[in-house]
């Protein structure tokens, strides 16, 4: 089980490692000079020449890697141009945007998910059954923007019911911070319920095959018993994962509906960063997202093996 | 064998897209990019010039759908395309060569699976010029781990297979055993994979479009008349009707049509998945 767990941390560190790589060789193939950037065009050639000095970038490439590593361990990601600011100050103030929204969303994806999933899987080939696929197809085919543009005609500008921008933080006020995030949270949620649904939908069905399933039904148990205690829990498995993946999606896939609520989270920033060419912030942030991609990852794999026995054993046999 | 609606549908609605696509290159009502200030925000109507109305700049809509959506396929198409080539490749490398090859490619792989959702698009995107050419790189690169994490755990599924020990042991070449016997093997599900994928680059194509930083105005491309359409939207929300509903239908059709062929494919008739 140890042995587990440390193989999975060392596929992550690797994992991490071959991140850091791409990003930093491949936002350094960025045409344009750095220092040609931040002083604009009016700036002197030996002024750029000096700060191109100062940044560092005369050195080789592979010395500007290392030091942008060692600086990444100490939390120092440098200073974004476009906004003169930390990078890692910049990044600390928008996590929870970005964060509240993901988890919102995610509880609001699993709950439908798992209540259509499991009625569909019970009576399958029913009308509910129907309707959840359609969920399931429709779900991944409505484009988040479009979804978000209707909703904020609907419900912030016709009914006026809720705010169709901006963020208010949890501390201001916390019936202001849950009327921000709902419409982007569900925004959100659409995107991921039908790839969640479909996962809780095959392995309940999978799950009802089972031969525990057939005991539960002889000894009697009562049918809200059986799907929940037994069909529930051995059809867990596949969707934590996907849980898992999910959640670490969202954190760094909310660009676009931060964009249509005009929210100051993590995907404001990549969009910035990207559009300006600030690649201290991009490298910073993708860093940053993967890193947290990996850490979910991770943590949800050894989550799912304490639930999944067989994993466990598979592995103290080796 | 039970009807397979998905497949029927996916079919239908890749078909009509398709046909728009085809017709966009012979016949469009009126020159996409023209503008006509006079002729502002005409609502839909069936009966009158422009059937879908006309945007901000007095542009048909329907030219615009119509030649957006050569662009959008044109991304999609190119994009998968390369990205199941190159995956292939480096998939079945990997799988066959082992040893220090396996390892560079598939951690290689594992990084750009640690990048979510569009990041390594856009990533991709900062690096290279926007417009056409930049979301085809992006979004190649983006389908490459996909299609050969998927090409090397079949591989190592089928490689002690009978078959194939036969005919290793006769002295078929790494490059026969791959032709003949791998591809034969994979290709139901690379068919299912290609399909889907496509669907998702239309997704990922229309997102950078919307952002601005896919393809480049005046030219017409649905994510960018969406975005285009935002700041009209209230008080004429017709204007994303017609683009969204072109970005559904095509992201369904080939979503479905991935599942119907998933269906009889690979589970023969099953739709528990």
């Amino acid at each position: 089980m140890l042995s587990y767990i440390l193989d999975r941390l060392k596929s992550s560190i690797v994992v991490l490692f071959v991140v850091s790589i791409i990003t930093f060789f491949v936002l350094m193939i960025i045409p344009g000079n750095p220092a040609q950037l931040i002083l604009g065009t009016d700036a002197t050639p030996e002024a750029i020449a000096e700060l191109h000095a100062a940044m560092g970038l005369d050195r080789p490439l592979y010395q500007q890697y290392l030091s942008w590593l060692l600086e990444l361990f100490k939390l120092d990601m440098g200073k974004s141009y476009v906004y003169g600011e930390s990078v890692t100050v910049l990044i600390a103030r928008s996590i929870p945007v970005t964060f509240s929204i993901s988890i919102f969303a995610m509880v609001m994806a699993v709950f439908v998910a798992f209540l259509f999933g499991m009625l569909s899987a019970i009576k399958k080939n029913s009308i509910t059954d129907y309707f959840s696929r359609s969920i399931m197809q429709l779900g991944a085919a409505i484009p988040s923007f479009w979804i978000g543009m209707v909703l904020i005609v609907y419900f912030g500008v016709k009914y006026k019911i809720l705010p169709v921008s901006g963020f208010i933080p949890i501390e201001q006020s916390f019936t202001g911070f849950m009327r921000s995030i709902f419409l982007p949270s569900l925004v959100l949620a659409i995107g991921e319920v039908g790839t969640l649904l479909r996962i809780v939908r095959s392995s309940m069905l999978n799950s009802l095959k089972q031969d525990y399933m057939d005991m539960a039904k002889v000894k009697g148990l009562n049918a809200g018993k059986i799907y929940i205690k037994y069909a529930l829990r051995g059809a867990l498995t596949a969707p934590l994962t996907i849980i898992g993946m999910q959640l670490a999606k969202l954190a760094g896939g909310t660009v676009v509906v931060e964009t249509i609520f005009a929210l100051p989270g993590l995907g404001r920033l990549v969009l910035t960063a990207v559009e300006h060419r600030d690649i201290v912030l991009l490298q910073g942030l993708v860093m940053f997202i993967t890193s947290i991609v990996v850490i979910i990852t991770l943590i949800v794999d050894i989550f799912v093996m304490f639930l999944n026995p067989r994993i466990k054993s598979f592995h103290q046999g080796e | 064998m039970r009807k397979n609606i998905s497949l029927i549908l996916g079919i239908i609605f890749v078909f009509i897209i398709t046909a728009v696509w085809v017709l966009s290159f012979v016949y469009m009502p009126y020159n996409p990019n023209e503008m006509n200030i006079s002729n502002r925000f005409l609502k839909p109507d069936f009966d009158s010039k422009h059937i879908f109305g006309t945007d901000n700049f007095g542009r048909d809509i329907l030219s615009r759908i119509m030649y957006g959506s050569r662009n959008v396929l044109l991304v999609a198409l190119v994009s998968v395309s390369l990205g199941t080539l190159i995956g292939i490749l480096l998939g079945a490398l990997a799988a066959m060569l082992k040893g220090l090859a396996e390892t560079i490619i598939m951690r290689i792989m594992d990084g750009l699976m640690a990048f979510p959702g569009i990041l390594l698009a856009m990533m991709l995107v900062a690096v290279l010029e926007r417009g056409i050419q930049g979301s085809i790189a992006a979004i190649s690169i983006f389908m490459v781990p996909i299609f050969s994490r998927l090409v090397y755990s079949m591989i190592l599924d089928t490689e002690n297979l009978l078959y194939i020990k036969a005919a290793k042991s006769y002295g078929s070449s790494k490059g026969q055993i791959f032709f003949r016997h791998y591809i034969p093997a994979m290709l139901p599900r690379l068919i299912t994979q290609f399909s889907s994928s496509i669907g998702s680059a239309v997704m990922i194509e229309t997102s950078l479009s919307f952002l601005g930083l896919g393809i480049q105005p005046p030219f017409a491309s649905w994510g960018l008349m969406l975005s285009e359409s935002r700041q009209f939207f209230l008080l004429h929300p017709y204007l994303a009707v017609a683009p969204g509903i072109a970005i559904i239908i095509t992201v369904l059709g080939f979503n479905l049509m991935g599942d119907g062929l998933n269906d009889i494919l690979i589970n023969r008739g099953s739709n528990d998945e």
